[in-house]
């Protein structure tokens, strides 16, 4: 998406790679059939993909017993491989009873667990500490490298800027 | 209630006077900044220096007697502390002499309450950019404190431009001076760093150290703002989409800056979203915006005793409970 608020230059190459890394990481995530929309096509700044019927996590009432689910997502997508970049509420979308995980364009294919440890920091701000307990049982019960993400997550939290209390 | 309240977190020694939240004094003394950064002990001797002066400038100025004040509120930190230390202390003396309660601000809420005060907003999304801090920031659902959803990784978005200033060798080294570098500038690649809502500065202003050599001045200083401030917009956007507040509003010292708040003008217009700021003597550090939070602290009892009193240079806006 074009903003005005930039001047032309950032955005065209903000665009452009993002569009190209949202597409890269979109076909990689479909080939392991994860709960994603699927790649259709692929323009200069623009993704063509399938579209979904749901309603985002942001907007429906929270509980703990949804989050279950969202982290095995999560599990299944780091195990791939692939940080999301931006994991909130706000980027995972519920179609029927199954939880779809949208919008790639800050995401990176990664072996680092930095990138990883982001994705639940920011969930963890994102809601209610009792769903992000939830969700993080059930990442730790899905990924092999959960102990090694889950320390690095307390290493940022401990930088000193970060003591995480979140907006729910 | 009248309430003295003093601010000496930085480069910055100011009192302000408050009665019933509406602001009658607000003077301040600043450590000149030239072209090097700041040695707390160098600055809070300027602040010791300056202290009497600007509490007396203060009563002056609203036309009142120091005996008339009812409150006493500083600023416990955020901070430098041998600068938050003289601030105590000209609080605690004020406080006991008269015999009046005294209340412990922290600085970052400060910030935020007073331009809230100023942009007519009451649960605005925040985003807190000053020389030490870059936070995004929003009450949490109960009220009961601020959150930060979105924060640097690394310095301020102030500090950044500072020390690019004093690297690339402007007088005074500070943000104001980029800026108006910055005018007529073009566009060179610099780092861009967002990940999710936190962002990081320190890569910008080392790569744009490095280029000196080969680009002008006015390129640098251009392109170091647009690339640090389209980081801030777009941290801030992905905030605005999680929380779907209607209110966004700026502030801290780098909120006087004309671009960056023509960006966020832009980037609330494609939202619909309402956007304010306070006037610029209330972006930058100003002791009136800690008298108007202990103003509202006193009228609610979180008065401190004179021995609780500290400071406390990490102290985290989490922590503080909203008045």
């Amino acid at each position: 998406m074009k903003k005005s608020y930039r001047i032309e230059p950032i955005d065209i190459a903000l665009r452009e790679s993002r569009t190209r890394n949202e597409a890269h990481v979109l076909y990689e995530a479909g080939r392991l059939e994860l709960n994603v929309p699927r790649l259709l096509a692929i323009g200069r700044f623009c993704v063509y993909m399938e579209r979904l019927e749901g309603k985002l996590l942001r907007d429906i009432d929270q509980r703990p017993g949804q989050f279950g689910e969202v982290g095995r997502e999560l599990a299944i997508l780091h195990e791939s491989g692939i940080a999301h970049g931006d994991f909130t509420p706000a980027n995972i979308m519920k179609v029927g009873k199954r939880f779809f995980i949208i919008d790639f364009g800050l995401s990176e294919i990664t072996k680092g667990v930095e990138e990883k440890a982001i994705d639940l920091l920011l969930m963890k701000r994102s809601v209610d500490p009792r769903c992000y307990a939830a969700f993080a049982r059930s990442y730790a019960r899905h990924s092999k490298n959960a102990r090694g993400i889950l320390a690095k997550l307390d290493g940022i939290e401990e930088r000193g800027r970060y003591k995480v209390r979140s907006v729910a | 209630m009248l309430v003295l309240g003093i601010e000496s977190s930085a480069h910055t020694f100011g009192v302000g006077i408050v009665r019933n939240g509406k602001i009658l004094a607000n003077p301040k003394a600043m450590f000149k900044i030239e072209n090097k950064g700041l040695i707390p002990a160098e600055v809070a001797e300027t602040h010791a220096v300056n202290a009497a002066g600007v509490v007396s400038d203060a009563l002056e100025l609203a036309g009142i007697k120091m005996r008339e004040i009812q409150g006493v509120g500083y600023t416990r930190g955020p901070g430098l502390g041998p600068c938050l230390q003289v601030g105590e202390l000209t609080a605690k003396t004020i406080a006991k002499r008269l015999g009046v309660a005294i209340a412990q601000v922290n600085h970052a809420m400060a910030h935020v309450e007073i331009t809230k005060k100023f942009a007519k907003m009451q649960d605005p999304l925040v985003l807190y950019v000053s020389g030490g801090n870059s936070q995004i920031l929003k009450k949490n659902e109960k009220f009961l404190h601020y959150s930060v959803l979105g924060e640097t990784f690394d310095i301020g978005v102030g500090n950044m431009l500072d020390s690019f200033a004093r690297e690339i060798g402007l007088n005074p080294a500070w943000g104001s001076t980029v800026a108006r570098l910055a005018e007529g500038g073009r566009y060179v690649k610099l780092p861009y760093k967002v990940k999710g809502m936190d962002f990081s500065f320190t890569g910008i202003a080392t790569s744009a150290a490095k280029m000196k050599e080969r680009e002008s001045v006015e390129d640098l200083c251009f392109s170091v703002q647009e690339t640090a401030f389209s980081m801030l917009c777009e941290a801030t956007e992905r905030a605005m989409l999680l929380t779907r507040s209607r209110e966004l509003c700026v502030c801290g010292g780098v909120a006087q800056s004309n671009r960056l708040r023509q960006m966020l003008g832009l980037l609330a217009k494609e939202h619909k979203v309402r956007f304010g700021y306070a006037p610029d003597q209330f972006n930058a550090d100003n002791g009136a915006m800690i008298a108007f939070v202990a103003e509202k602290m006193l009228k609610r009892g979180m008065e401190s005793k004179l021995s609780e009193c500290g400071i406390e240079q990490r102290y985290r806006i989490e922590d503080a409970v909203i008045a």
